[in-house]
């Protein structure tokens, strides 16, 4: 049986975040009460699992690192059809850089056991490095690709698959297991339905914390991570602004004349 | 040269012989960074027939390049790219090591790192040193500057996206040591490109456009995409979005505008129903005239932009568009 | 100490339904503005979410799931289309007196279908002489041999043309006193939706007339004991009628709400945002306040029926106040828009109008203090 190890995280709701804010004299952020929500990235990882388990004898097994309130993602995918849960979650787990989150992960996906797929979601919409997918891949010394758009083979040992490039994109080959790193173009998500959500109650969300995991407290969270953030700083790119007021058509008219004295059409 | 500390390190990218852009700029800012602490620049390339090209990287600011020239290495294969790499920085201990913000530094990078225990800071739009020569990072976030260091681990690491740093005046009198690689002998072999297609970008390149029009969230879905689109093609303008744009699904990665998308300088920027987040205006900082339509007059993005409309895209594009056709032919 | 807050899989539940009315309703909201007509694509799409199964038991079928459930999912549904929240609150008013009272048999030949949205159903109390006060019912029904006989008139009946299991309530020819409650399929002779309304609002669901003339139905469809049909009907209005349109009420509410504040954020007026002003940031105080205490009345009577408590007082005291807020928000909402208020584009019209139609369904506010005050002074 095909066993699909599927990393998610939980991040403050993309349509909200405009409200997280840097205070300029405390240097903290200001994080108002933002709901954590699936990253976007994620669930296309987590499509990417459901369509093979639909087509090959598979299991899903869903990772996360988070606060405790993460658990409402990993419920989430449970409800979208994840065979299984875990969240890793410790107060020693907390200022994770992507390297620490990472580590934490791979050592997750470790004491899970056997897997042959793990999926993770290109980037997650909060800190946008791109960075654990890859890492998580180098802890556990099996190959990766980023920016999967397609998965064209999955028969046997060596998957083909194809991945995006900056002006184009290749065809990969890899031996798994592997870690992929899946962008938008590889699918729809499917949505949340009632009786998935139901059929979750049966399904509990297994929790790890330090001591589960054996690790050190000094190569997670923060004191595991080699990145730190030394300063916050809140920057303009103020301009003077002029506001062009009026009807639609004045406003058009008016607008056209300014960028025509600038001269730039 | 010899010196107190590690080298500069720039992981070089070609494509067909052809050095990227962002690597010569890469090759720039590491020669500022490195005379700051009176190191080298080295500059790692990998590749195949490559003929001349150190001399490129030399003039950019290198002073050593590690050629890695052979049929194995002709194209990204990651497996035995990040054993290279991983085994040179072992034996020579950079200080700090530069990569392209491309899709492929951006799948070596964290490798890299991760092999080197060491950390990596994502797409910055700046790079100094501090008055402890800790290389400092400025990555955007929250509507901020983030300043990230990597105070115990080496070498210190970063990617950087085309355009953040000027492409250096080629000095051709500069010259410097080639290393050529060895083959790095038994990698393991668990993946390989087959095969790499690059794709015709649809429409006018962003990075040389005169004009770019710029939509975001605020198009509200296909249809108001479409608008914005509109827009850019009356204009002949190259069309650019931001990452919600992007998620929502209405245009591609490519047209990402920003930290972790391009960086752009056009003489006109029209920023269509997107609220002026800073990871995306850190992408256009240079641009000569900005101009921003949105509906939610609190929007930010009034702050950043010379010109600003507050309307409903879907209704005031249209008839931007009907004017500026007027205007053209009255002035033809 | 009361728990005020959703459980996890309550909160995934409005997650589900928010995200199924904004993928699959909202976008056809347009063409049931336009038509006036039930569009075949929504009701299609509310079986495939499954949302005719909520409350239809596991066995037969259905989600098993309660009040709460329900009420979440229409207040995300109404939140986007009232028309559609309405259509699916009435499906359920008319397959709830089958799960209550209907027996073995009856329960296996009509809900799955119905779980499964393959059936629509509808309830039938309501008639020109009486509809609050059903003992005014004319609608007569005869035994004969092993069939009744029906005959009457029905009017104002939300799914009358698209039902296919329509809950018919009746009183005995020979005995005023005397009322039962029949399933009546569609195409059984003597039956037939005739007069379709125009309503003001919710113009996406079908409102009707259906004519009984001599309509022979088989005995076995008669649903509990003959002549205690009374308690049948009333039992299904009192809790899924008024909780029902609790959710239609409360996501009219809530949009109500984010339409002003969209709007009084993008709107300059004096070089500012009208949200700056006081007059507005009143009127949207009051429409908060509104709706906070709305919802409070709303899931508390909810979950009492969820604990197996008799909840239809409270879901009276929810229904007056959600519905009456629901049409105050309407108007502020549209006072809010000035003159784009009057605009067809602007949604808050079609707010205003799907207002005026949640004060009368399932007992209008006047009766509703009827009830309260019976309840108050019993």
């Amino acid at each position: 049986m095909l066993k699909i190890v599927v990393c998610v995280k939980a991040v403050p709701d993309p349509k909200q975040e405009r409200k997280i804010r840097i205070n300029p004299v405390t240097k903290t952020l200001i994080r108002g009460d933002i709901p954590l929500v699936l990253n976007p990235l994620d669930k296309n990882a987590m499509e990417a699992a459901l369509q093979l388990k639909e087509q090959l004898d598979a299991q899903i097994v869903v990772l996360s690192m988070g606060p405790p309130s993460a658990g409402n993602i990993v419920k989430e995918c449970l409800a979208l059809g994840a065979d299984q849960g875990f969240l890793l979650s410790d107060l020693a787990f907390s200022g994770a850089d992507a390297y620490a989150t990472a580590y934490t992960l791979a050592k997750g996906i470790e004491k899970i056991g056997s897997y042959h797929v793990i999926f993770c979601g290109m980037a997650s919409s909060d800190s946008s490095t791109e960075w654990v997918g890859p890492e998580i891949g180098a802890f556990l010394k099996i190959p990766i690709v980023t920016r999967v758009k397609e998965i064209i083979e999955t028969e046997g040992e060596w998957w083909k698959v194809k991945a995006s490039l900056d002006n184009g994109f290749r065809v990969v080959q890899v031996k798994i297991p592997a870690v992929l790193t899946v962008t938008r173009e590889l699918n729809n998500p499917r949505t949340l339905s009632f009786s998935g959500i139901i059929e979750a109650r049966k399904r509990e969300i297994t929790h790890w914390g330090i001591n589960e995991l054996c690790v050190s407290d000094d190569s997670v969270g923060l004191k595991g991570s080699p990145t730190i953030v030394s300063n916050m700083a809140s920057i303009e790119l103020k301009r003077e602004v002029e506001i062009i007021t009026g009807t639609r058509e004045e406003k058009a008219e008016q607008l056209i004349q300014k960028l025509v004295e600038a001269g730039v059409i | 040269m010899k010196s107190s500390c590690g080298a500069v390190w720039v992981i070089a990218e070609q494509i067909g012989g052809r050095i990227l852009m962002e690597s010569l700029q890469l090759i720039g800012h590491a020669r500022k960074l490195a005379d700051e602490i009176k190191t080298s620049v080295e500059v790692v390339l990998l590749g195949d027939k490559l003929n001349g090209q150190s001399r490129q990287l030399f003039a950019a600011g290198a002073n050593k390049v590690y050629l890695g020239n052979n049929p194995e290495l002709t194209c990204y294969q990651q497996e035995i790219y990040t054993e290279i790499i991983v085994r040179l920085a072992k034996e020579h201990k950079p200080e700090i090591v530069l990569i392209g913000s491309t899709s492929t530094g951006r799948e070596l990078a964290p490798l890299v790192a991760a092999r080197l225990e060491t950390g990596l800071t994502a797409h910055c739009i700046d790079l100094v040193l501090n008055e402890d020569k800790l290389l400092e990072a400025m990555v955007p976030a929250y509507g901020g500057l983030l300043t990230i260091t990597c105070p115990e681990k080496r070498p210190q690491m970063a990617t950087v996206a085309k355009g953040v740093f000027p492409t250096p005046e080629p000095d051709e009198n500069r010259t410097g040591e080639v290393v050529p690689l060895d083959a790095p002998g038994e990698v393991p072999h668990r993946i390989e490109t087959l095969e790499v297609i690059y794709e015709e970008p649809e429409g006018i390149p962003l990075e040389s456009a005169p004009i770019v029009v710029a939509g975001g969230a605020g198009a509200g879905d296909h249809e108001g995409w479409q608008v914005i689109a509109d827009l850019a093609e009356v204009l002949n303008a190259a069309l650019g979005s931001t990452r919600p744009a992007v998620d929502e699904g209405w245009t591609e990665l490519e047209t990402m505008i920003g930290q972790s998308g391009k960086i752009v300088n056009p003489e006109l920027y029209i920023g269509v129903g997107l609220s002026g987040e800073l990871q995306h205006m850190v992408g256009i900082v240079g641009a000569q005239v900005m101009v921003a339509i949105n509906n939610d007059a609190k929007s930010p993005v009034f702050e950043q932009v010379d010109y600003g409309v507050v309307d409903d895209c879907r209704g005031f594009i249209p008839v931007f568009i009907e004017k500026i056709k007027e205007y053209w032919s009255r002035n033809t | 100490m009361i728990d005020f807050t959703f459980t996890e899989e309550q909160e995934l539940f409005r997650k589900a339904a928010r995200e199924f009315a904004e993928s699959k309703i909202a976008p056809k909201v347009s063409e049931m503005e336009e038509t006036a007509k039930v569009v075949d694509e929504v009701v299609k799409a509310l079986g495939e979410a499954e949302m005719m199964a909520l409350t239809i038991p596991e066995e037969y079928g259905g989600l098993g799931l309660g009040y709460v459930a329900r009420l979440i999912a229409l207040e995300e549904i109404s939140r986007v289309s009232v028309a559609t929240a309405m259509m699916l609150q009435i499906f359920a008013l008319g397959t709830e007196p089958i799960i209550r009272f209907g027996n073995q048999e009856q329960k296996q030949k009509y809900l799955p279908g119905l779980a499964k949205g393959e059936r629509l159903a509808t309830i039938a109390v309501t008639e020109p002489t009486g509809g609050s006060d059903p003992k005014g019912c004319r609608t007569s029904y005869k035994k004969d041999d092993d069939s009744y006989i029906l005959n009457g008139r029905k009017c104002f009946i939300t799914n009358s043309h698209i039902a296919d299991t329509i809950t018919v309530f009746a009183v005995d020819e020979e005995n005023p006193e005397a009322f039962s409650t029949f399933v009546v399929e569609k195409g059984t002779d003597g039956f037939k939706p005739t007069h379709e309304e125009h309503k003001v609002g919710m113009r996406g669901c079908n409102t009707g007339e259906l004519v009984f003339k001599k309509c022979r139905i088989p005995a076995e469809n008669l649903l509990g004991e003959e002549g205690k049909g009374l308690r049948i009907a009333m039992s299904a209005i009192g809790d899924v009628g008024r909780g029902g349109m609790v959710g239609c009420a409360l996501g009219l509410h809530t949009a109500c709400l984010e339409a002003s504040v969209k709007f009084a954020n993008e709107r300059i007026l004096y070089g500012k945002p009208i949200s700056k002003l006081q007059t507005i940031q009143n009127k949207l105080a009051d429409m908060k306040i509104d709706l906070e205490a709305g919802r409070l009345l709303g899931f508390r009577a909810a979950s009492m029926q969820d604990k197996g408590e008799r909840a239809s007082n409270e879901f009276a005291v929810a229904k007056y106040f959600t519905t009456e807020a629901a049409q105050r928000a309407a108007k502020t909402a549209v006072d809010i828009h000035g003159g784009y208020g009057c605009m067809e584009e602007y949604p808050v019209t079609r707010y205003l109008r799907d207002s005026a139609v949640l004060g009368p369904s399932a007992g209008t506010s006047d009766i509703m203090k009827v009830i309260i005050a019976r309840w108050v002074l019993s």
